[in-house]
C-alpha cells in the first residue's frame, strides 16, 4: 500500500483537486484506491457526491471507537473508495491530542487498510497542525502544489525544513506546479528556474478553467473530459508519481 | 464489510418485465441506463471445482469490443482486461498479473481452468442515483439469449457505505414478484463435471448386506471417477486427471484384493491382471509428471549450480514424456482398453444384482461387516508385522514394501471402515498417515535418486552439457540427505502407529485371522 498525501501550508493551491483526479486515475488502471478526505471544508466528499456525514465523527475515528471501514463509501468509480470529512473533522487536532500515540495514529488507523488498497491518498487541510505532523509520519510521498510565485516557493523552503526537521520516519517530498499560467511572466520565469531541480516534478497543472468546473459537474475531469489537457496534464503527473 | 451482490429472478422462471423493473426504480431513485450490450459469457472453475469450493466465481466476457475476467467472490467483484488470446483449457498463470489472478492462481493450483458453461447473454446495467446525482446501487439486467423464455435475473449490487439502499432495492423487486436466487447455478456445459461425482455417492452399505454389494458399490464408484477423468488424460488438460484417474485404479486393484475370498473366481483370474496391465500403461506418464512438477523446487535446492542448468534436464523429461504419452494415449484409446471399460463395468453390474438378488450358496452368507473386520485386522497386522522386522540394517526394499502395506491398509480403511463396529479410531488413521508419509518421503527420495542417475546415462548420450550433470549430481546429493531424514523419522513414526504396547491398533481380540 502506497500513500500519497496532498499537503500545502497555504491554502487554494490545488491539493484537493490533484487528489481527487490522481486517486481516480489510480483507481482507472486498477489499483484498489482510497480517498481520506482530511478537511473539514470536505471538499474532496463534495466533489464525490458523498454526503459530509461521518457516523461517531473523527472523534470515533480516532478513538477506534468506530472502525475506519464502517464509514467508507464507494465512489461512482470502480475501485475507488472515500473515507469522508465532515464538520466534526474541524477538532481532529484534539482528538489526535487525547490519543496515545498522538503523532502516529494516522498511521495507526492506515495500517488497517493494507489489505484492503494498493494506493491512499491523503487530501489535508492547509495548516501545519498536529495533524500534519501524523501526515508526515503515515505518508509514503507528499505532492506538494505549488503556484510558480516567488512567495509560494518560500513557504515550499519552510514545508521542507518542517519535514527536515520532523522525526523520523520522512516521507519523500515533491513539489509541482500547479495552476501555472504561462502568460504570466513571473510564473514562466519560476518554472524555468526550477527545470529539473531535485524534488520538483516536470510535469506541470496549468491554470485550467476545466478544472474550476469539477465543482458543478461534481466528478474528476478524466471522468467528464477525459481527452482534456488538463486531464492529460494530470496522467502525466500521476505517470510520473506512481509507483512502478 | 459491504454486502454481497443478490440475485433476483422471476417466478417460475417466467420472462422478466424488465420494464415493470426499471418503472419501480425509477420512482425511488433517478436510473441512469446503460447501453444493453450482448456478452458472451464462459464461466470458468477447474474439473473438481476448487473455485467455486472456494465461494470464486469466475467469467470470460467478451462483447465485440472488449474482453475481460470478471472474479465474484467475498471481497465483491474485480475485473481485468483481457490482453491476447485466451484459449481454455489454460492454466491460471495466462491471467494477466493483477488482482483476479492472484485471487484465483492459488485455488487452482495446479489444475487447469476450464469452462463450464457458456451463454450469450443481453446485458445492461442500471445506475441508481439518490437526489445528489450520488450513485448508491447498481443494478444488473442480465437475460440469456438462447434460452427461449429463459430466466433473466435481476442482479442487485451493493455500494460501500450504501447497503440500507441495497436493501431497499431488494425489498422493491421482492414486491415486484422476483425471487432471490443462489448465485452460481449456471447450467453446466462441456466438460463431466468432476463434482458431480459427488453428488451420486453411493447409498452407505449396511454392515449387514452382503458383502459383495458393499464391494460393487465401492467399485462403481472407482470406475466412475476413471471414466469422468478419462477425456482430461486424454486431452491433457492438466496433470490432476491422470493423477486421479490412477488413484482410483489402485483403489480398485486393492479393493479387488482384498475381496478375493467372496469375488467370483474370474475376478482374480481375469480382472486383476486387466488393471494391473492399466497400472504399467500409465505410469511411465505419472512418474514423469511428478519430476517435471517437482522441477522447481528441485532447482530450490542448488547449491552450487545455476537453476538454469537444470533447463536441459527438464527439456529431457518433456521428451520423455511426449514419448510415454503417445504410448499411454495410444492404450487408452484402443478397442482393447474400450472392451475392458465396458466389461468390466458389465462385470460390477451382475455382481451388484447378485449381491441384492436371487443368487443363493455360500458366496452371499458372509456379510460386509464381517469381511471389513477380517480385511483390517489382517491388513493391519501385515504392516505391524513388517514394520516391526525393520531395523538398521534392512535394506531399502522393506520399507518400499511395508509402503505398500500402508496404502493397501489405508484404501481397506476406505472401504470398509463404514461396516465395522467399533469405527477405527481418528487417531490410528491419524498415525498411519503420519507413518506413509515418512515411508513416501523415504521412498520418492530413493526412486527418484536412482531415476535421476538414468537419466544422466541417457542425457550423457545425447551431449549435454556438463553443468546439467553437475546439477544433476547435487539434486542427487540432496534426495541422499532426504532419504537419510526419512529413515531417522521411521522408527517414531512406527512406534506412534503400534501404540498403545506394540499391539496392531485394528486387531481386535477374537478377530479372524
Ligand atoms: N489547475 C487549476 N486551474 C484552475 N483552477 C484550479 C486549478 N487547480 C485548482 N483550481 C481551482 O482552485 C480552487 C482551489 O483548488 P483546490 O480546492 O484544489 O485547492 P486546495 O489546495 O485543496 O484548497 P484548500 O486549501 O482550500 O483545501 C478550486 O476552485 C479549484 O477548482
Ligand atoms: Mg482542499
Amino acid at each position: 500500500m502506497r500513500i500519497f498525501a496532498t499537503y500545502n501550508i497555504k491554502g487554494g493551491v490545488g491539493k484537493t483537486s490533484t487528489a481527487v483526479n490522481l486517486a481516480y486515475l489510480a483507481a482507472r488502471e486498477g489499483q484498489r484506491t482510497l480517498l481520506w478526505d482530511l478537511d473539514p471544508q470536505a471538499a474532496a466528499t463534495y466533489l464525490f457526491r458523498v454526503r459530509p456525514k461521518v457516523k461517531g465523527g473523527a472523534h470515533g475515528l480516532v478513538t477506534g471507537r468506530r472502525p475506519a471501514e464502517s464509514v467508507l463509501k464507494a465512489t461512482d468509480f470502480e475501485n475507488l473508495d472515500l473515507l469522508p470529512a465532515d464538520f466534526s473533522y474541524r477538532n481532529l487536532d484534539l482528538d489526535l491530542d487525547d490519543a496515545k500515540k498522538r503523532t502516529r495514529r494516522l498511521g495507526q488507523l492506515l495500517t488497517g487498510f493494507t489489505a484492503d488498497y494498493d494506493v491512499v491518498f491523503l487530501d489535508c487541510p492547509p495548516s501545519i497542525s498536529l495533524l500534519s505532523e501524523n501526515v508526515l509520519h503515515a505518508a509514503d510521498t507528499l505532492l506538494v502544489p505549488l503556484i510558480p510565485a516567488a512567495l509560494s516557493l518560500r513557504t515550499f523552503d519552510q514545508l521542507k525544513t518542517f519535514v527536515a526537521e520532523s522525526a523520523k520516519p520522512r516521507p519523500e517530498v515533491l513539489a509541482f506546479f500547479s495552476m501555472a499560467d504561462r502568460r504570466k511572466r513571473l510564473h514562466r520565469e519560476v518554472i524555468e528556474a526550477f527545470d529539473g531541480a531535485a524534488g520538483v516534478a516536470t510535469t506541470v497543472i496549468p491554470a485550467l478553467s476545466i478544472i474550476e468546473q469539477m465543482a458543478e459537474r461534481r466528478a474528476p475531469v478524466p471522468a467528464f473530459a477525459p481527452l482534456s489537457r488538463a486531464a492529460l496534464s494530470y496522467e502525466a503527473l500521476w505517470a510520473e508519481v506512481r509507483p512502478s | 464489510m459491504t454486502r454481497p451482490a443478490r440475485a433476483f429472478q422471476g417466478v417460475d422462471e417466467g420472462r422478466l418485465e424488465l420494464d415493470a423493473v426499471v418503472g419501480v426504480l425509477a420512482d425511488r431513485y433517478t436510473v441512469e441506463a446503460g447501453r444493453p450490450r450482448t456478452v458472451r459469457r464462459r464461466r470458468l472453475d477447474t474439473f473438481d471445482r476448487r473455485l467455486r469450493a472456494a465461494g470464486l466465481t469466475l467469467e470470460h466476457h467478451s462483447e465485440p469490443r472488449a474482453r475481460r475476467v470478471v472474479l465474484d467472490g467475498a471481497d465483491g467483484p474485480s475485473t481485468d482486461a483481457v490482453t491476447g488470446d485466451l484459449r481454455w483449457p489454460a492454466g491460471a498463470e495466462v491471467l494477466r498479473a493483477g488482482r483476479v489472478r492472484d485471487a484465483v492462481a492459488p485455488v487452482a493450483g495446479i489444475r487447469a481452468l476450464l469452462v463450464v458453461s457458456d451463454e450469450r447473454h443481453s446485458w445492461r446495467q442500471l445506475d441508481l442515483r439518490d437526489a445528489d446525482g450520488k450513485t448508491v446501487v447498481r443494478v444488473e439486467l442480465d437475460e440469456p439469449l438462447a434460452v427461449v423464455g429463459g430466466a433473466g435475473r435481476v442482479t442487485v449490487r451493493a455500494l460501500r457505505g450504501y447497503d440500507e439502499h441495497a436493501r431497499r432495492v431488494d425489498r422493491l423487486l421482492t414486491g415486484l414478484g422476483l425471487r432471490p436466487v443462489e448465485a452460481g447455478l449456471a447450467g453446466l456445459a462441456g466438460m463431466p463435471d468432476g463434482d458431480d461425482l459427488a453428488d451420486d455417492v453411493p447409498a452407505p452399505v449396511a454392515a449387514d448386506a452382503p458383502a459383495t454389494a458393499l464391494l460393487a458399490a465401492a467399485l462403481s464408484g472407482f470406475l466412475a471417477v476413471m471414466r469422468a477423468n478419462l477425456p482430461g488424460v486424454l486431452a491433457d488438460i492438466d496433470t490432476e486427471f491422470l493423477h486421479d484417474f490412477r488413484v482410483a485404479l489402485r483403489r480398485t486393484r486393492s479393493t479387488l484384493r482384498w475381496g478375493r475370498e467372496v469375488l467370483p473366481a474370474e475376478f482374480r483370474s481375469e480382472w486383476e491382471p486387466a488393471f494391473a496391465g492399466l497400472g504399467a500403461l500409465t505410469t511411465p506418464v505419472r512418474d514423469l509428471d511428478v519430476y517435471l512438477l517437482g522441477l522447481p523446487a528441485m532447482s530450490g535446492w542448488l547449491v552450487a549450480a545455476d537453476a538454469t542448468d537444470l533447463d536441459s534436464f527438464g527439456r529431457h523429461l518433456t521428451q520423455r514424456r511426449a514419448i510415454a504419452r503417445q504410448e499411454m494415449v495410444d492404450g487408452l484409446r484402443s478397442a482393447r482398453f474400450r472392451r475392458l471399460l465396458a466389461g468390466w463395468e458389465g462385470a460390477l453390474v451382475t455382481l451388484g444384482g447378485r449381491a441384492t438378488g436371487t443368487a443363493t450358496g455360500t458366496e452371499r452368507s458372509t456379510s460386509a461387516g464381517v469381511l471389513g473386520g477380517r480385511v483390517l485386522a489382517r491388513a493391519s497386522r501385515k504392516v505391524v508385522r513388517d514394520g516391526a522386522a525393520i531395523g538398521a540394517g534392512s535394506p531399502a526394499d522393506d520399507l518400499h514394501r511395508l509402503r505398500g502395506r500402508c496404502k493397501e491398509l489405508r484404501y481397506a480403511l476406505e472401504v470398509f471402515a463404514p461396516v465395522v463396529d467399533p469405527p477405527p479410531s481418528r487417531r490410528v488413521v491419524a498415525d498411519l498417515r503420519g507413518l506413509q508419509d515418512v515411508l513416501g518421503r523415504f521412498q520418492d527420495a530413493d526412486v527418484q535418486r536412482r531415476a535421476l542417475r538414468e537419466f544422466a546415462e541417457e542425457m550423457l548420450t545425447s551431449g549435454v552439457p556438463a553443468a546439467a550433470l553437475l546439477a544433476m549430481g547435487e539434486l542427487i546429493a540432496h534426495l541422499d540427505a532426504e532419504q537419510g531424514k526419512a529413515r531417522r523419522e521411521f522408527d517414531q513414526a512406527f512406534t506412534r502407529f503400534v501404540r498403545p504396547s506394540g499391539r496392531a491398533p485394528l486387531h481386535r481380540p477374537g478377530g479372524d485371522t
